[in-house]
């Protein structure tokens, strides 16, 4: 194949503009595989976020209050029974379960006042479900039976308020009259997920039943499940209550965070129109390149006709030529994406530098996004830019190729 | 006749009207009849040949000859089949070419015809060995050691020998011209077409190239056309075609 081998000697032809080329491709696979790590890494980090600091894997609750839930109501709560928790406990692939009851409050630090929401909890319950309190960074969470609270450092910064320093949160009982809960602050947390930080405050769950004069009511259970299990178990318990005549239905945590989802799906699409632009950039590149190289070396293809080449010979050394440049752009574009990735995954990117933290953009991470490696990414991307190169060449090398022999070997 | 003979005489015939063995008379290697070229310049028609009548005949060393504008270059490339006529009839080894189309035109120059440019038109990516190499892997699929005996022997034919693995720019311009010629002989062609093949070239190389040409031509018995200007150049050739005007003026033959 003589003409391959002429193809890709051809490359060492106009290094400058080849290296601009190949580099131009290469920084747009870069930047194509960098945005998807991001992207990957949000999605995987907000959803982690969600099921460990936020829902957990599944929720179970009223259907009534389930469709009210962001208004956080005190009506179609769940009392307690052993029963329920029973069943709830027993079913396969459930690892723990925490009531919680929610509620609106208002935080007084006896100065200033700040609308929050309350989140009534059972502390060792709520421990085997979610993963606050290894994110006490002041402090502790508080212990059963005490009666503290536990706010986000974010909100304490807010409120210009310490450890042992006393809150009152001024909340309405479920028959609308107006009641506080009085407590001192157990511990400062810093978790992952920015919503616990800025405008939630823990309060042990019998204090907050009481002072809402809700009984033994819950808004719901938050349930952690084995990792994938999300499905199976939501199916299981909702057939579980049917059997059992109860009115409870199981709710995956995937139904909380379906604006983090249609986010997630709006950024593919993003992710899709990126790669459309990266592929664009290649293809101008190549076609460009293709059409300069044709133009200088017009008495060359003169004589190659003159040897006898078909027009489909020809086309194919420029072919060569640009897969070639397509390879090399995308193999280099892989190399400084390996690296990026590798940045992005070990010491991730800080949202300080677009100002502050994930809640401001709807995201549930505080700081940091960590990347993901994402290796189909990289072979697809690989791959789908040589074939774009090899496409993109086709049209002006047969430009090139169908030029008059005669016109081509005297330059006319 | 008795009926052996009849036989043989029939069979012959048949043969010779299914093309697979020649008349015993040698045919004409190339034959021009009445060949035009006229170029369109806008509304303006420009003729550059006007009826062109010419017979070359296998293993002839013939130059065109004539002034700046006279066809000379417009000839070559009908004959190189690189152009075809506007009117009139080519025929190369006794098939008319004047109406092939673009492939089997490119098929025509790749089996029968060598080129050999004034500009000398070596790619500059490849090595001496390697330009010469580009036009046999065209049309020859012998081994590997069999293509780099034929090329190798062939440089050393043209006084390259040594200077194989230059690139064009590392060569002076008769040695590019060399490798040039080198590369229109590797495939054996029928015909070669050199347009002002010294017209770059100092007289020492100059007359370097045209004894290359002509040892190729006695020695392969290959058939050479080629323009030039130069006087020196003409007087290694045996036939003299003057050009003028797009027409024959005059048609020689000497020695």
């Amino acid at each position: 194949m003589f003409s391959f081998k002429l193809g890709l000697k051809n490359l060492t032809r106009q290094k400058r503009r080849n290296a601009l080329i190949i580099f131009v491709i290469a920084f747009a696979f870069f930047g194509y595989l960098f945005m998807d790590s991001v992207m990957d890494g949000m999605e995987e980090m907000s959803f982690d976020n969600i099921k460990n600091y936020d829902t957990g894997n599944v929720q179970v609750s009223y259907p009534e209050y389930w469709e009210d839930r962001d208004k956080l109501p005190l009506e179609n709560l769940i009392y307690l029974n052993q029963d329920i928790e029973e069943s709830i406990k027993n079913m396969d692939g459930v690892l723990g379960v925490s009531p919680e009851l929610r509620f609106k409050a208002n935080l007084n630090n006896g100065i200033d006042e700040v609308a929050v929401l309350g989140l009534g909890i059972s502390i060792e319950q709520y421990n085997q479900v979610f993963a606050t309190k290894n994110y006490v960074v002041e402090g502790s969470m508080f212990a059963p039976g005490e009666s503290k609270a536990v706010i986000g450092v974010r909100l304490a910064e807010l409120m210009d308020l310490k450890v042992n320093d006393y809150i009152t949160l001024l909340v309405r009982t479920k028959e609308d009259t107006f009641n506080t809960i009085d407590v001192e602050i157990a511990g400062l947390v810093r978790a992952p997920n920015p919503m616990i930080n800025n405008g939630i405050v823990f309060v042990p769950l019998d204090l907050a039943q009481q002072a809402l004069n809700v009984g033994n009511g819950v808004s719901l259970f938050a349930l952690k499940t084995v990792s994938g299990d999300e499905d199976t178990v939501t199916r299981a318990l909702t057939d579980s209550f049917k059997n059992k005549d109860l009115d409870l239905k199981a709710y995956s945590w995937k139904e909380s965070a379906e604006t983090i989802i249609a986010l997630s799906t709006a950024k593919k699409s993003g992710a899709g129109v990126i790669m459309s632009v990266v592929l664009l950039i290649g293809m101008l590149g190549i076609i460009n390149n293709v059409i300069l190289s044709a133009l200088e070396r017009t008495e060359e293809i003169g004589m190659m006709k003159a040897l006898g080449m078909r027009e489909w010979e020809i086309v194919f050394v420029f072919m060569v030529e640009a897969t070639g440049i397509g390879v090399l752009g995308g193999l280099a574009g892989c190399l400084l994406g390996y690296a990026g990735v590798g940045w992005l995954v070990k010491y991730g990117w800080s949202l300080g530098y677009i100002g502050g933290d994930g809640s401001e953009y709807g995201i549930p991470i505080l700081d940091r996004i960590y990347g993901t490696w994402n290796y189909p990414a990289f072979s697809f991307i690989f791959i789908l830019g040589v074939i774009v190169a090899l496409l993109s060449s086709i049209l002006p090398a047969y430009w090139a190729a169908k030029k008059d022999p005669v016109k081509a070997i005297y330059h006319r | 006749m008795c009926s052996l003979d009849k036989y043989l005489k029939y069979k012959k015939e048949s043969l010779m009207h299914l093309n697979l063995i020649k008349e015993e008379k040698q045919m004409a290697l190339l034959e021009l009849k009445k060949v035009k070229k006229i170029y369109q310049q806008g509304k303006i028609e420009v003729p550059a040949l006007r009826g062109i009548d010419l017979t070359v005949e296998p293993g002839e060393f013939t130059t065109i000859f004539g002034p700046s504008g006279s066809g000379k270059t417009t000839l070559l490339n009908m004959i190189g089949c690189l152009d075809t006529p506007t009117e009139g009839e080519i025929r190369l080894n006794d098939k008319k070419v004047s109406d092939l189309s673009r492939k089997e035109l490119a098929m025509t120059r790749r089996y029968n015809i060598g080129f050999v440019f004034q500009s000398y038109n070596l790619i500059p990516v490849l090595t001496a060995y390697e330009n010469v190499e580009f036009a046999i892997r065209l049309i020859d699929h012998s081994s590997e050691l069999q293509i780099k005996e034929k090329v190798l022997k062939m440089l050393a034919e043209v006084g390259l020998k040594g200077l194989e693995s230059r690139r064009p720019n590392e060569l002076s311009g008769g040695e590019k011209q060399r490798v040039a010629i080198a590369r229109a002989l590797v495939k054996e062609p029928k015909l070669i077409l050199a347009d002002e093949p010294t017209a770059n070239l100092d007289s020492e190389n100059a007359a370097g190239v045209v004894d290359i040409m002509r040892k190729m031509n006695k020695e392969l018995n290959t058939t050479f056309i080629f323009s030039t200007h130069d006087p020196m150049v003409m007087k290694y050739a045996n036939r003299y075609i003057n050009l003028k005007d797009g027409m024959i003026t005059a048609d020689e033959r000497r020695g």
